[in-house]
């Protein structure tokens, strides 16, 4: 890479179009990915609020060791059943469906996505599923948890566990079709020249999600078929009275269910790599293996799937799982490794964005290390099922998952919009997600190992002093996220005018105007050869020509003077 | 960055970096007796164990991890009007493979490590005390069998709420359930085993003497897979006596129980109830001057002998004990209005449902029974023991574990049969439920 | 090769749609067929339950009807290429043949196997594994014969051409998962 001549130039077009995007746009049928990008990502942040108001309920029941909000275990039951499934089929998985849709293609400077049809049609089958997901509360509403395991959720549970298995089906289908779409566009629709070694990090994690997702779903699918059937039709494959097998059920959710962990961290890994290289003006550090390290992840994590029944497993069974569970936790140490390597020796700028990314490495590497625990068979005979469980997946889910959606908003909205979001709304919303994420899930790691088992809506009072603090901690948790509703209400309107590429980022998706014209790119997209060349004394010319050709930024949004306080959250743990 | 230019200062550092790193994981990992209930197995000391070196390591890679990130937040901050990149820097290969091969090596100690916990933990110990438990919606049961004092051929078995043992004794829980998966979990002896409908599993402890308990110690139970309304409530005991004495005290005493029950059924029905062996008062209603119970899934029993003689009986075309005896060996018969299929065939003994069917023909409103039980006389005082429909019907195909065989070899922790009722008064008795 | 000598006139951006079709229907097919190895899964699982398989007392399933159906399938899904390769080659006379062979055999297969999932007598977990595999499969079978029926139509109002013939190739490879995905449950149904 010593010397690469970059095309700079093209014509400046001061009036490239800008489109102007109506509410109604995105209300109904459309093909472009664009537009179906921004329908996954408001669609599944409606059900983000409406599955974050049942975890409010949850915490607010936990407030005491009686039952006191709900009047029955059973309404408690059905509240994190949803709250569970709400939140990993319909908030998680179509969130990072909706960033893949809206920057693949342009992170690949093509027109669309390969099948734009099917594209708006995998869609559209997630209102309806939601709506069945929100309209089984109302008709004896599912109390299996999200795992519905056999025989509570055939033989003990109301009708409603036959509407939310129907819309986990629904939703398993639309991500099938989704991760086609995105396979085959990365696949053939690469610009020539772009080599898979070229391809932005985001678009690597998308598709080894996309490959899990090809591999695994089908699986859901089978045994969801399986456990209706066992619900509406009479037949006995769950039962165990009549020729059936509980653990059947165990092991064909979790060979889907696994791999769904790493459909929903693998994207937001993605969104880090971007993210921390753009907002620390640095290469990532490694890319092969960071890129790799995201297939290996992909592969390994279908030979896991056992270490969520070290309880209920025959016990000869247990160690080949403990030791495959144990081998991935290499891979992602080398993620997490590298992108310390990226931000070492950088120029940070303390955006929103980059506070999220930093914010998810150093909540994330707690999921890890508890992760690294839980697969030791020994210990995890002693904390499966319990809080301790329940700390460590919100580490990964909301510590990962959850701040690198936040991470990718504050970075990809100036692109969605063309407007830029108020930074120090956004610095709070850090500070207190942070805090409130922190408060709320460490200590049920105590809650956990003292003795408390998850998914119930009573406990012994020993240990409602944590609780009353993971309580209190999640209500901040939750009103943090509000901070983000007004910010992007407020800045739809009255935010700066972003320009092309205000975080003088190096991938294609900002080679354009922003929002980018409905055929995405005027004339051919110029590519930059290596998607992290900063540091290179190319990129400025190349950076240039972009704001020359697709509009500057209203002023440089990078802060003046780094954010205070940050290196006090950050020792605050 | 470049692993040539590693100078001596270079090296300084990652020592002291190092230390410090493995004495603040040390120190982490010496909070655990804040974070762990009291140490009452031997496999909670292995396990305990095991987890302070896993978080020794935890917490060095967390102090790592998280101080390089503040570290280099401050260090590498952008100054005010900085608009230039990092320097282009695209990986070292040799920091690479360290950062690779390190973790690697982490967890291949911790598998070895957690491998020969987890064989030790599980092996069979010798001299086990075995005990059976069922686990109900919404309750724990244990079965104690010993050889019947009065007829050494045959098996006397109890049924206790509290799964009692001693300081030493290696105990082996043979587990059933009733109806959906739950899992046995005491969090004082640090493991857990879920319990699954069609099969047997198994869960070993010994207990140990826990610094500055008092004994006998009682440690919860608590049921750790989700199995419906009353999941949290799903609670029993250990108790853990300090010497074998004490323990067989009580064991004697429950024996005792079993051969000299209450000659009236009414009042044998209200005590095998109160007991809480089987888990009626989980989901029934049920108001007595003894008896609170405040379940919510099946019927209230308050005045359900008047239903049983009245409406009930109607329906049926039986006679209000018939109802009530129906009522309970096949719950699924006949649905009170209202309610949906699901009580489990609990599979009481003969003997035993009688006496509740007695006791519930007296909850009416006039306080006169709607029905009278006549005990036959093997039900009497002295009779020995029944078979339970369970053990006849479940013998084949879990033949692995054999509740006649002697809890143990020494016997010594059994109650003697001299101390009991004479052999002489044995009759043999139908077991099956008509 | 005369599909390659007929693509030529396409235009570099109908090319990339038609590689694009092929590769996600490759996928598509690859992703599905997992369904039915899923099944297959469950099906040995439950039959480890049972100590003798089929149960005791429990008939097993005649071999030779389904034997000569599945045969049928393999053919059709054998006219199902000839039509495709005739199709890309402009032959429409043969495309017709060989497409009507194709339904008329799939036809076949389908009533057969309907009747056969019919009159399974009742037995508990074996019957179940026979009607939610068969019925399962038959399902599928459904919908693209349907499709298959869609294409014929069209086909012959002349919608399709050597230029222009996705969908027969789509149907054509429809239905090749059709068969496959039946060979797996014949295999797993009949002979294991």
């Amino acid at each position: 890479m010593a010397s690469i001549s970059v095309p700079v130039g093209g014509v400046p077009t001061q009036a490239a179009p800008r489109p102007r995007l109506r509410a109604s746009d995105f209300l109904r049928w459309s093909v472009d990915h664009k537009i179906i990008g921004v329908q996954y990502m408001v669609t599944s942040f409606v059900f983000f609020l409406v599955g974050g108001t049942l975890a409010m309920l949850i915490r607010w029941e936990l407030l005491t060791p009686n039952l006191d909000l709900v009047q029955t275990g059973s309404q408690y039951n059905s509240l994190f059943s949803v709250h569970g499934l709400v939140m990993i089929f319909l908030w998680i998985i179509p969130m990072f469906a909706g960033f893949g849709n809206y920057l693949v293609p342009l992170m690949l400077g093509a027109k669309d996505m390969a099948f734009p049809w099917l594209n708006a049609f995998a869609f559209w089958l997630i209102p309806p599923a939601g709506i069945l997901m929100l309209g089984s509360m109302l008709v004896g509403a599912p109390e299996a948890g999200w795992t519905q395991y056999p025989p509570l959720s055939t033989l003990f549970s109301g009708d409603g566990q036959t509407l939310a298995a129907l819309a986990v089906h629904l939703l398993g289908i639309s991500s099938i079709l989704g991760a086609i779409n995105f396979i085959v566009t990365i696949k053939n629709m690469r610009p020539a020249g772009m080599s898979y070694w070229q391809m932005p990090l985001f678009v690597w994690a998308i598709l080894a999600t996309s490959i899990i997702v090809v591999m695994a779903t089908p699986f859901l699918a089978g045994g969801l078929t399986l456990l209706i059937l066992d619900r509406i039709a009479g037949t006995t494959f769950f039962d165990a009275n009549r020729g059936g097998d509980v653990l059947l059920w165990q092991n064909v959710f979790w060979f889907y269910s696994h791999p769904a962990v790493y459909i929903m961290v693998l994207p937001g890994m993605g969104v880090l790599s971007d993210v921390l290289t753009t907002h620390s003006r640095k290469p990532i550090f490694g890319y092969k293996m960071v890129a790799l390290s995201s297939l290996a992840i992909a592969l390994v994590g279908f030979t896991v799937w056992a270490h969520h029944m070290f309880t209920s497993l025959q016990p000869a069974l247990r160690i080949p799982f403990m030791i495959t569970s144990m081998i991935i936790a290499v891979p992602t140490g080398i993620k997490i490794f590298s992108w310390l390597g990226t931000i070492w020796g950088g120029k940070i700028r303390f955006t929103s964005a980059m506070l999220f990314s930093l914010g998810f490495l150093s909540m994330f590497v707690i999921g890890g290390i508890t992760g690294v625990m839980l697969a030791m068979i020994p210990f995890n005979l002693h904390v499966h099922d319990t809080y301790f469980v329940v700390s460590h997946l919100h580490f990964v889910l909301f510590g990962g998952s959850v701040f690198a959606i936040y991470s990718g908003i504050y970075h990809w909205f100036p692109k969605i919009t063309g407007r830029m979001l108020n930074e120090r709304l956004g610095r709070w919303h850090f500070v207190l997600t942070y805090l409130g994420f922190f408060f709320t899930f460490f200590p049920m790691h105590f809650i956990g190992m003292l003795g408390m088992p998850r998914r119930v809506a009573v406990y012994l009072p020993e240990f409602q002093g944590l609780n009353t603090i993971a309580s209190i901690s999640s209500f901040v948790l939750g009103l943090s996220t509000f901070l983000l509703v007004i910010n992007v209400i407020i800045s739809l309107r009255n935010g700066r005018i972003a320009g092309a590429n205000p975080w003088r980022s190096l991938t294609l998706e900002w080679a354009t105007t922003s929002p980018p014209p409905a055929t995405n790119f005027i004339g051919d997209p110029v590519m930059f050869p290596d998607p992290y060349g900063y540091g290179m004394p190319e990129a400025a010319a190349y950076l240039e020509s972009i704001d020359r050709q697709f509009g500057a930024p209203a002023r440089p949004p990078v802060t003046d003077k780094p954010a205070p306080g940050v290196t006090v959250v950050e020792s605050g743990d | 960055m470049n692993s040539t230019k590693v100078g001596p200062r270079t090296v300084v550092t990652l020592i002291i970096v190092g230390v410090l790193l493995i004495v603040g994981g040390f120190l982490i990992s010496q909070a655990t007796p804040l974070i762990f209930p009291v140490e009452a197995s031997a496999e909670a000391r292995q396990i305990d164990q095991l987890f302070r070196i896993a978080l020794l390591i935890g917490g060095a890679i967390f102090l790592l991890v998280q101080g390089l990130l503040a570290y280099s937040v401050w260090r590498f901050r952008a100054r005010a009007g900085d608009l230039s990149d990092g320097p282009n820097i695209h990986g070292n290969t040799t920091l690479e493979i360290v950062w690779t091969a390190i973790p690697a090596v982490i967890v291949v100690v911790l598998t070895v490590l957690s491998y020969s916990v987890w064989t030790s933990i599980q092996s069979v110990k010798p001299d086990e005390q075995a005990v059976e438990v069922q686990g109900a919606r919404f309750n724990w049961a244990f079965t104690y069998s010993t050889p019947d004092p009065r007829d050494s051929s045959k098996t006397l078995s109890f049924k206790s709420t509290e799964l009692h043992t001693y300081i030493g004794r290696p105990v082996r829980l043979e587990m059933r359930t009733q109806d959906v998966i739950h899992s046995f979990w005491v969090p004082a002896m640090r493991i857990k085993q879920d319990v699954i409908p069609g099969r047997v599993t198994e869960y070993r402890f010994t207990p140990v003497e826990a610094a500055g308990e008092t004994y006998p110690a009682r440690y919860p139970i608590q049921c750790a897979e989700l199995c419906g309304a009353e999941h949290g409530n799903m609670i029993a005991w250990v108790v853990v006596h300090q010497t074998e004495d004490d323990y067989t005290a009580w064991f004697n005493q429950e024996v005792d129980k079993v051969l000299n029950p209450p000659a009236d059924p009414v009042v044998r029905g209200e005590g095998i109830l109160a007991s809480q062996v089987y888990p009626c008062h989980t989901c029934h209603v049920l108001n007595t001057e003894t008896l609170q119970w405040a379940g919510n899934v099946g019927p209230a029993l308050n005045g359900v002998g008047d239903r049983a003689a009245g409406p009930r009986s109607t329906a049926t075309g039986l006679s209000a004990a018939d109802y009530l005896y129906q009522s309970i060996h096949e719950p699924n018969a006949y649905l009170a209005p209202g309610f949906g299929p699901l009580m489990p065939q609990l599979n009481i003994p003969e003997c035993e449902t009688r006496s509740i069917v007695a006791y519930l023909c007296t909850l009416t409103s006039s306080g006169q029974p709607a029905c009278t039980v006549e005990l036959p006389p093997e039900c009497g005082a002295g009779a020995p023991p029944e078979a339970t429909p369970e053990a006849t019907a479940e013998g084949t195909p879990e033949s692995s574990f054999d509740p006649s065989a002697p809890p143990s070899g020494e016997g010594a922790s059994n109650p003697t049969p001299e101390a009991t009722a004479p052999a002489a008064d044995v009759t043999a008795e139908a077991t099956a439920a008509p | 090769m005369q599909g390659e000598l007929s693509e030529r006139p396409l235009t570099p951006q109908e090319l990339l749609d038609l590689k694009n079709k092929r590769t996600g229907l490759a996928i598509f097919q690859f992703t599905w067929i997992l369904v039915f190895v899923c099944l297959m899964f469950v099906h040995w699982w439950i039959r480890g339950q049972s100590p003798v398989w089929p149960p005791e007392g429990v008939a097993k399933h005649g071999v030779l009807v389904p034997t000569i159906m599945t045969l049928a399938l393999v053919a059709s899904s054998f006219s199902a290429r000839h039509a495709n390769h005739a199709m890309k080659a402009d032959d429409r006379d043969t495309f017709f043949r060989h497409w009507r062979i194709m339904i008329g055999l799939g036809a076949l297969f389908v009533l057969v196997m309907a009747v056969e999932w019919l009159l399974v007598p009742v037995s508990g977990q074996y019957s179940n594994l026979f009607r939610v595999l068969v019925g399962f499969h038959g399902v599928h079978a459904l919908a693209i014969g349907a499709f298959l029926l869609r294409v014929y139509r069209n086909a012959r109002a002349g919608a399709y051409s050597a230029r222009h013939f996705w969908p027969v190739e789509a149907a054509a490879g429809l239905w090749y998962f059709v068969t496959v995905a039946w060979i797996l449950f014949y295999v797993v149904l009949y002979w294991s």
